[in-house]
């Protein structure tokens, strides 16, 4: 590789980053838009669901961002065996996450079209889960050209830029978490 | 300096001569609420201050582009000027001031305009497509057409049993959009006896430009022989009408009369008054004789045949009418043919 | 060549074989579960989405991604295409910021004409009292279609400028993601399509702001409406985000943020609220969809739904919109000023940040536009104080612009007289707007005719007239050529005393009494002479749009050969052959001096040789 063609790299490296980030605050009001929609339809009230499942599935994203970073970690070290497992166990994570909101939660006796709880709790649960279901397919496709040998220690921009999504999509969970399950009067 | 001096002297004359203009027509329609007087002083204002800003922007350009136009030529650049801190804090500060006077005397107002007062009468204003419902609860009246007193606070209590609609009558001044599932409230003080309208001003759908209800305001004791003259008490139930009734009460309810008049006088469509039996010029120049046949088209499908000089505005929207509803209808046009 | 060599063929062809399988997915789903095959609204809206995506890929504007995916190099080609003619390259993906900029342009003003010929026809019909001859509910529609047309039109307008401009006046190559920039182009094309259709398939009778309930009953055109604002918003968010990049990024040596043209201040701050605020209208978009597909209560009081919650969320992007719209156009002002009147922009750094100041301030005014509409009444007043603070930048900004013309040495070609024709009609939009901020006499003006006087004025002034003075401007830069002065005075003669008469017309109508977004109105009110001129006015804005049309295209083949600065600019573009060449700066670009430094002797902005000087 010669020294030019690392430069323009560089630059655009740093371009992606700024691009990644505009991305995120830009996403940020759509999240923000929903909570906002929250607050205000429901207030100090909240649907009475499975506290046990919202922990799970909670647990569940958090320890998949873990392996995200192992990931992420393992190829800047030259890593390939730990960056491709880890990049399955974060998509397979990630998977048990819908299972969890979709093949349970929306499975409860809690509908769309149940007034705003339904509403609110299917607008919120399912922008979030549309935008998880598109980072498994990112981790996939990274894992895909990672395994015919893609990246390395010193270029590895998609390895960084799913990674950060995914990280993004987890902490929009932290914030949906409690909005959803814990704060305000249960009513059912 | 000499430039500035005379464009200064040309503001002052052009905003004079601006205000005075104004000032000779008029702007807005006449005034006919207590409450639109804050809006007429404040708008008043605002025009005082809009003339001398447009003046002073307008002058001072207009002044450059005659007295400063480059010289045939002249090829040279004008002063290098880049800025002057100063002047730039100056036209900051002082607009942030004017524009914070006005935020302060339009929150005065505005508590003004929405102050309570004891004795308010109450109206309940329900808005639907395409019309008005206006229910007087201390009274057990209910009115197609709104009658206030003169000089007495009304609160409007609005709700809408379909889409978001806007109370206004331009002669108030204020108005607020009545929204379903909401109660929303407005005040005002009629101050002119007369003849109003109610205005939809949000657009509700198809015949939002011609929901209209008519306003009078009367004297204080009119407005009791008035109420006293109104049906009061529960109404009968539907089953226990003659047809003529049930009709009557139908063209009520469901907003007829807001388009129809069962007086002769011309509104938005066509009145009721001698209809029956009548032969209608039709848009494409034919004529018809109005039937039953006809006027039950004429209601399930207004479009297919349209009279003469009235626009094709009524809302296709009544085709959940039943067949005895139907009837009863028809029976009660035929009676204003008697 | 092949028809189907061109890009746009293909994404069309595309388009329709993706909306049918959209369509046949959603039968087959509800035949699976055992519901009746047929509901048109599902069907439409995932026909409408799915042919959007099929347009983006037939098109090829991701070509390169999935190649990407596979792990195949993605080198970009630069120039136009190779073995076909070079017009090619304007109807199919190409990287070149210059090329999308012509194509954005081009889609702007097809979108002006279309929104341009509704408004003409529905003026025509309300030119007396009475119905003439629309129906009430293509009415209703039309002046959607008008509304969202023209928005849709200024943002691709913008789009225009902003891509062809940013990297020639910061001295960049190229934007920062090419192949982002010609994806965001080219959703507009499938998505202007499924806005233009849902006219044919019941229309929407809400006008553009969609209110629920009303939007919730409306007919099926209003779902397509929805889709195809939710694909322009996306654009519109991904151009942003390129902008910025580029603006933050890109810049040649020597450019700090306060030596940019003043243009890119005014696009930099345009891109932060499209960037955001877009959000939220294709969010709350997206939740009346859902409420009329699936039955999502948001906006349902039968269901404890609020409908004001959805006029928060809208207009939260959508009052912030019109200073997406206006602020690259006070650029433009600031911009042309000076070269005319040979002064330097009075106070830079001043008109630089108020523009970034109208957009901060912009994100907290949104609730003006609901002082009637039942919201919490203790919120009228901290949203009254906050829309007046807007009119402190703007201040500024036109005290910036009088000192800058002030004792200059003033020349009026075209684009000089459309830039005081945008100050004259931005001055009227800008002070009819603080009537309607202060609470009392809001509750009198707002939706009446007033409100349509003042936004037209500001929009005129702000986008429309600079818009013009732009593509005059830099009509040589873009082809080589001049455009015919005569027919431009023309233009400007015939259009902006015909402004004045429209929007002081309306606004006088508006304080008598007529309503906005009325079919018919009642001649009590004694407006039929001003319904008449605003009619009579607006036609003749439309000839003369209609005339720089003939112009321009006529001048782009036949004008006169144009030098490389005719203008006599300090600018980097005008310092390189007309048209640009492919690459931009061959020798690189150094800012050695301020922008706009006129008046001063032996003063530059740009050195272009650098890679020579440095040999």
């Amino acid at each position: 590789m010669s020294s030019e063609s690392l430069a323009s790299y560089k630059a655009q490296l740093k371009a992606n980053r700024l691009g990644l980030w505009l991305f995120f605050a830009s996403e940020s009001f759509m999240f923000g838009g929903l909570l906002a929609a929250r607050f205000y339809l429901w207030g100090n009230t909240r649907p009475d669901l499975d506290q046990l499942l919202g922990l799970i599935v909670t647990s569940i994203l958090l320890l998949s961002s873990f392996f995200m970073n192992r990931a992420e970690s393992a190829i800047a070290h030259d890593d390939r065996k730990t960056f491709l497992n880890s990049l399955l166990i974060t998509a397979a994570l990630g998977l048990l996450f819908l299972v969890g909101v979709v093949g349970f939660e929306w499975q409860g006796h809690l509908k769309p079209w149940d007034g705003v709880y339904g509403a609110v709790l299917f607008g919120m649960t399912g922008l979030h889960a549309l935008h998880v279901f598109s980072g498994v397919i990112i981790i996939l496709l990274i894992w895909n050209r990672g395994r015919k040998g893609g990246f390395s220690a010193e270029r590895h921009w998609g390895v960084e830029a799913c990674a950060i999504y995914w990280h993004f999509v987890d902490v929009v969970w932290v914030f949906f978490y409690p909005a959803l399950y814990l704060l305000g009067l249960p009513v059912s | 300096m000499k430039h500035f001096v005379i464009a200064s002297v040309l503001v002052i004359v052009v905003t004079v001569l601006i205000i005075l203009g104004l000032g000779s027509i008029d702007l807005v329609p006449n005034l006919a609420s207590a409450e639109g007087e804050y809006v007429d002083l404040m708008f008043r204002a605002q025009l005082y201050v809009i003339s001398f800003i447009f003046a002073l922007i307008i002058v001072f350009i207009l002044y450059s582009v005659v007295v400063f136009r480059r010289k045939p030529g002249d090829t040279s650049d004008g002063p290098h000027i880049r800025g002057n801190t100063t002047l730039e804090i100056t036209w900051t500060v002082i607009p942030l001031i004017v524009v914070m006077g006005f935020g302060v005397w339009g929150a005065l107002h505005l508590s003004e305009i929405t102050a309570q007062e004891p004795n308010e009468l109450v109206v309940e204003v329900t808005g639907f497509q395409f019309g008005w419902r206006f229910e007087y609860p201390d009274y057990g009246v209910n009115s197609s057409e709104l009658y206030l007193p003169r000089d007495r606070k009304v609160l409007f209590r609005l709700t809408s049993t379909d889409v978001i609609h806007s109370f206004w009558i331009p002669e108030f001044r204020i108005k607020q959009d009545a929204v379903p599932g909401l109660w929303t409230e407005l005040r005002v003080t009629p101050t002119q006896p007369g003849d109003y309208r109610v205005r939809c001003a949000e657009l509700c759908g198809y015949a939002h430009s011609a929901m209209y209800a008519p306003v009078v305001v009367v004297e204080p004791d009119e407005f009791q022989a008035w109420l006293e003259g109104q049906e009061v008490g529960t109404p009968t139930p539907p089953e226990d009408l003659t047809p003529v009734e049930r009709g009557a009460q139908l063209a009520e309810q469901q907003g007829c009369l807001s388009c129809h008049s069962i007086d002769g006088s011309t509104q938005v469509g066509p009145t009721w008054l001698g209809l029956y039996g009548s032969e209608r010029p039709l848009e494409d120049g034919s004529t018809v004789v109005a039937d039953e046949e006809y006027l039950r088209t004429a209601i399930l499908d207004p479009g297919s045949q349209v009279v003469q000089g009235f626009p094709n505005i009524m809302p296709p929207a009544y085709t959940f009418l039943s067949d005895e509803e139907l009837a009863a209808l028809v029976a009660y046009l035929e009676s204003l043919s008697d | 060549m092949t028809v189907l060599s061109l890009g746009i063929v293909r994404g069309l062809a595309a388009q329709i074989v993706g909306t049918a399988l959209g369509m046949g997915l959603v039968v087959l789903v509800r035949v699976l579960m055992g519901l009746h095959a047929w509901e048109a609204e599902p069907a439409t809206v995932v026909g409408a989405m799915l042919g959007t995506i099929f347009f983006m890929i037939g098109v090829g504007s991701m070509n390169d991604w999935f190649r990407w995916a596979r792990g195949e190099a993605t080198p970009i080609h630069h120039g136009p295409p190779e073995g076909r003619p070079s017009w090619t390259r304007y109807f199919g993906v190409d990287y070149s910021h210059k090329v999308i900029g012509i194509q954005y342009g081009v889609t702007a003003i097809l979108l002006l004409l279309t929104g341009g010929a509704l408004a003409s026809i529905f003026r025509v019909e309300l030119a007396e009292a009475g119905r003439q001859f629309l129906d009430p509910a293509v009415f209703n529609t039309m002046i959607g279609m008008h509304g969202w047309g023209m928005i849709i039109s200024i943002l691709l307008g913008i789009a225009a400028f902003a891509n062809y401009l940013i990297p020639l006046l910061i001295g960049a190559s190229d934007m920062a993601f090419p192949r982002l920039n010609s994806w965001a182009f080219w959703l507009n094309v499938p998505a202007a399509l499924v806005f233009l259709t849902s006219m044919f398939v019941g229309g929407w009778d809400t006008g553009w702001t969609a209110y629920p309930p009303l939007s919730a009953r409306a007919p099926l055109g209003m779902q397509l409406y929805f889709v195809a604002v939710f694909f322009f918003g996306i654009s519109s968010i991904v151009g942003a985000l390129n902008l910025i990049a580029t603006i933050l990024l890109l810049r040649a040596p020597g450019m700090s943020l306060f030596r940019m043209p003043i243009f890119a201040w005014g696009v930099l701050a345009t891109s932060i609220i499209a960037l955001t605020a877009t959000q939220l209208i294709a969010l709350s978009f997206i939740m009346v969809m859902m409420q009329r597909l699936l039955g999502m209560g948001f906006f349902d009081p039968a269901q404890g739904g609020n409908p004001i919650l959805f006029q928060h969320l809208f207009w939260f992007y959508s009052h912030p919109a019109v200073y997406i719209f206006v602020l690259p156009g006070l650029g433009v002002i600031s911009e042309i000023l000076p070269v005319f009147c040979r002064k330097p922009l009075f106070g830079y750094k001043w008109v630089a940040l108020s523009s970034i100041a109208i957009a901060l301030a912009g994100f907290l005014v949104w609730a003006h536009h609901m002082f009637t509409s039942g919201m919490a009444s203790f919120l009228r007043v901290p949203f009254m104080f906050s829309t007046l603070l807007v009119a402190v930048p703007t201040g500024v900004k036109f005290f910036s612009w009088v000192a800058t013309i002030w004792g200059g040495k003033l020349t009026f070609p075209t684009p000089m007289l459309f830039v005081l024709g945008a100050l004259s009609v931005f001055l009227i939009g800008g002070l009819s707007g603080p009537p309607n901020g202060i609470v009392t006499t809001d509750l009198f003006l707002h939706d009446t005719y007033w409100i349509v006087g003042h936004f037209h004025a500001t929009m005129f002034g702000g986008f429309v007239f600079p818009f013009f003075a732009a593509m005059y401007y830099w009509f040589p830069k873009l082809t080589g050529r001049m455009y015919n002065e005569r027919l431009g005075q023309l233009h400007f003669w015939l259009m902006t005393p015909a402004f004045w008469i429209q929007s002081l017309g309306q606004m006088r109508v508006g304080l008598l009494g007529m309503r906005r977004r009325i079919v018919d109105y009642d001649p009590a009110l004694g407006i039929e002479g001003g319904q008449l001129a605003v009619t009579i006015a607006g036609l003749v804005i439309g000839l003369s749009v209609l005339i720089m049309l003939v112009n321009l295209v006529y001048s782009a083949r036949r004008g006169r050969v144009a030098e490389r600065n005719p203008w006599n600019s300090r600018s980097p573009e005008w310092q390189i052959p007309s048209p640009v060449p492919e690459v931009n700066y061959p020798d690189g670009l150094q800012v050695i001096g301020e922008p706009y430094d006129y008046g001063l002797p032996d003063s530059r902005y740009v050195n272009l040789q650098v890679a020579a000087a440095g040999e």
